[in-house]
């Protein structure tokens, strides 16, 4: 009698999928957001920082001063605005107008000939993390361009470091962040659908309804569960396809290598949902739990932006508890390194653990809450 | 305010703070999560693994590599691979410094020293911060070993850092973490509480009511409003004191413009909620906003760099002004003009955004 039989599971699946297309906006949105959010991102997304508003008080005035101003001005990096004093300086970059003020002593140029040295200030905002290290490394550069420009000081290196940046080459943003999305995308929408869609199921009383049947409960995950992981595959090759015809971004590994890790990512991420259902079983509080466990984590944790090295020892422990982690490294390295499956062997070792344990612990609680 | 009003509201409230575990996600979970993501996310970047290939008699590069591991932001890598490519394709280190043949030290001596730098720049982030950090250690190191001393850059720039001096991460992260939980719990929670109402049938049983359509959207929204500002002295309490973020500005400046923040994201959440018929669609509609809100909103990704037509965007972006408040209040002391701007301009979303759910809910109703 305990036997899984596929064309119940299918049957479920088949409901399931009636259900989703039924309901248009639902499955707009759930293919809308990949694409959404790639196209924002890659268009939107630049660390290399440019036209930082610069405020300048220049109270010397002279040739030199504006040969400086000039070298500032022509780096790119900063749009300057003068201000007369060097308190209304400070005031722009308080009420935000600037984020870095410039200001030239009366005897800067005096200083200089009279070969005493001359001494600017800068003075950075230091409330804007995205700004405040890019400008405090552009000031040292244009401290060697100007010295050169304005006083002919042009002292041969000793030595010269060459710098090769392997896997992006040009340091283009948009390599590093759309490889990491494919991970954002799938967990928003694998766990997120999953725990809402089954949760309303409990809420509403048809969950009971259904155990009435003659379906196993095995069969009512798999049948549930396979509409969601496909529509998160669709999601992935949505990504996928978009990052490599519009954005160009290369793909050097091997794609059934990042197939896999998707697969295991998905069913993962789909067991957590229902685990999540099983346990809430009310929609608002599965959507609350969703975004804890699954979606913060998976922005903030798993190396998407913030490099997970530079967390505390504690947290990059933490992190192994996260599948999200794993698979940002075997997405990542599948787009731009091109590791081979072996390479990935630790990465993929932890998502079979995660994947295999979530799925057990999810149908062990299922089917408990399901007996009288 | 009437009666129908009050009552309306303290059924939302009761009925929220019904369940025990509604009330750990709405009150606990926050303070929680700012802890969480304050302590362990930053931008700076740390424990690089760096590796050299150096023989014993090349010491100048020994030292570079010493000095590199004695710093805070490397540590070595462990590799049995000999080449550099290689070890950083298999994953054992992220940067690795080659020096010319025979030797960095004589290379120095000769005049014409070609220092090769590896990087892994799947991390661009990484990458630039690891070539900046060798830099700097390669130039001090060669000036102290081979006793070069380049006479000092006539033009010398006297950098200061305001407002944060010591580039703590966490002065930066936490304001913009607050202004992220507070959009969650008021945006997502005021959305799916008129949707569930229309779900279950209970909306049109609250039509029949004799109560107005303004009652109905204000004991709607109300409620969230209330329960998002309670969240604010929990988190601020532990931005203050356990992530020692200053408090420059005024607490009343602060609370305006929470006030204001709250009620911008309650009323687009209820406008949302008029466009969808379950929670599924509403959760879902809920981040096609929290998204892109997040990402203009500066706090993540610079907004100077984006397209023009983006940053007018920002705008329209209620996080975005939140969060310039927030680090404006916090940690320059509140600039008057400034402040007040972006609290007209918050209070002016809210309120466009109060007038068209209006609209909906009046077209939705008939």
């Amino acid at each position: 009698m305990k036997t899984f039989v596929w064309r119940r599971a299918a049957a479920v699946s088949r409901k399931e999928v009636l259900h989703i297309l039924r309901d248009p906006y639902t499955l707009g949105a759930a293919l809308a957001l990949p694409v959404f959010m790639v196209i924002m991102f890659g268009v939107a997304i630049e660390f290399n920082v440019k036209n930082v508003a610069l405020t300048v008080c220049d109270s010397d005035q002279t040739q030199s001063s504006r040969r400086l101003l000039d070298s500032f001005g022509s780096s790119q990096y900063f749009l300057l605005h003068g201000v007369p004093s060097p308190y209304e300086a400070v005031k722009e970059v308080s009420a935000e107008r600037a984020r870095a003020a410039l200001i030239i002593p009366p005897r800067f140029e005096k200083d200089l000939f009279d070969g005493r040295g001359a001494e600017v200030q800068m003075l950075v905002d230091g409330s804007d993390n995205s700004t405040v290290g890019p400008v405090l490394s552009y000031v040292s550069s244009i401290q060697t361009i100007a010295s050169r420009r304005i006083a002919d000081y042009d002292p041969p290196a000793p030595y010269d470091l060459r710098t090769r940046f392997l896997f992006n080459p040009e340091l283009n943003s948009r390599w590093f962040v759309i490889p990491g999305l494919t991970v954002v995308v799938m967990s928003i929408l694998s766990i997120l659908l999953t725990a809402l869609t089954i949760a309303r199921e409990w809420e509403n009383g048809s969950m009971e309804l259904l155990l009435s049947t003659p379906v196993e409960p095995l069969e009512i995950i798999v049948g549930k569960l396979a509409p969601y992981g496909a529509l998160g595959i669709i999601a992935v090759a949505f990504v996928y396809v978009i990052a490599r015809t519009v954005f160009g971004i290369p793909f050097v590994g091997n794609l059934a290598v990042f197939g896999l890790g998707c697969l295991l990512f998905l069913m993962t991420y789909l067991a957590q949902g229902l685990l999540i259902s099983v346990v809430t079983r009310k929609q608002t509080i599965a959507m609350q739990l969703a975004m804890m466990s699954g979606m913060l984590p998976s922005n903030l944790l798993s190396g998407f932006i913030f490099p997970i090295e530079s967390m505390p020892k504690f947290f990059q422990y933490f992190t192994m508890i996260l599948p999200a982690r794993w698979f940002m490294t075997i997405a990542r390295d599948t787009f731009l390194v091109g590791s081979s499956f072996f390479e990935l062997s630790g990465s993929f070792l932890a998502l079979s653990i995660f994947c295999v344990l979530m799925i057990l612990i999810a149908t062990r609680r299922f089917k408990r809450d399901l007996e009288p | 305010m009437n009666r129908t009003l009050i009552g309306f509201i303290r059924k939302e409230l009761t009925q929220t703070l019904r369940d025990k575990r509604m009330r750990i996600l709405l009150f606990v979970m926050p303070v929680i999560q700012l802890t969480l993501f304050g302590v362990a996310i930053s931008n700076e970047v740390k424990n690089i693994r760096l590796a050299a290939v150096f023989d014993s008699r090349d010491t100048v590069l020994r030292d570079v590599y010493e000095r590199s591991i004695a710093g805070k932001w490397f540590i070595p890598a462990k590799s049995r691979a000999h080449d550099a490519y290689t070890m950083i394709e298999a994953g054992d280190a992220d940067a690795v410094l080659v020096p010319p043949p025979g030797g960095f030290t004589r290379a120095l001596g000769r005049g014409d020293a070609h220092l090769q730098l590896l990087v892994n720049a799947t991390n661009v982030l990484q990458a630039q911060s690891v070539e900046g950090y060798l830099q700097n250690i390669i130039q001090q190191t060669v000036k102290d070993d081979m006793k070069l001393t380049p006479p000092d850059f006539p033009i010398q720039i006297n950098t200061r850092v305001l407002f944060n001096p010591d580039l703590e991460t966490s002065v930066f992260m936490v304001p913009g973490v607050m202004a992220m939980i507070m959009i969650i719990s008021t945006m997502v929670m005021a959305n799916i509480a008129i949707v569930r109402e229309k779900e279950m049938g209970t909306f049109e049983m609250l039509i029949s009511a004799p109560v107005s359509r303004s009652e109905v959207i204000y004991g709607k929204t109300i409620p969230y409003v209330l329960l998002g500002m309670s969240n604010l002295p929990l988190i601020l309490a532990v931005a203050v004191f356990v992530f020692q973020v200053p408090m420059r500005g005024s607490l009343l400046l602060l609370l305006s413009a929470a006030l204001a923040f709250v009620c911008t994201t309650v009323a687009v959440g209820t406008l949302i909620s008029t466009y969808c018929q379950n929670q599924q669609q509403a959760t879902l509609a809920g981040f096609l906003f929290i998204f892109p809100m997040i990402m203009f909103s500066g706090m993540m990704f610079p907004l100077e760099n984006m397209p023009v037509v983006l940053q007018w965007i920002s705008y329209f972006d209620p996080l975005a002004h939140f969060l310039g408040l927030l680090r404006n209040i916090m940690l320059k002391g509140g600039e008057t003009t400034y402040v007040a701007t972006h609290i007209a301009v918050l209070a002016a979303l809210a309120v466009a955004t109060v007038v068209a759910s209006f609209r909906r809910f009046h077209t939705t109703l008939e």
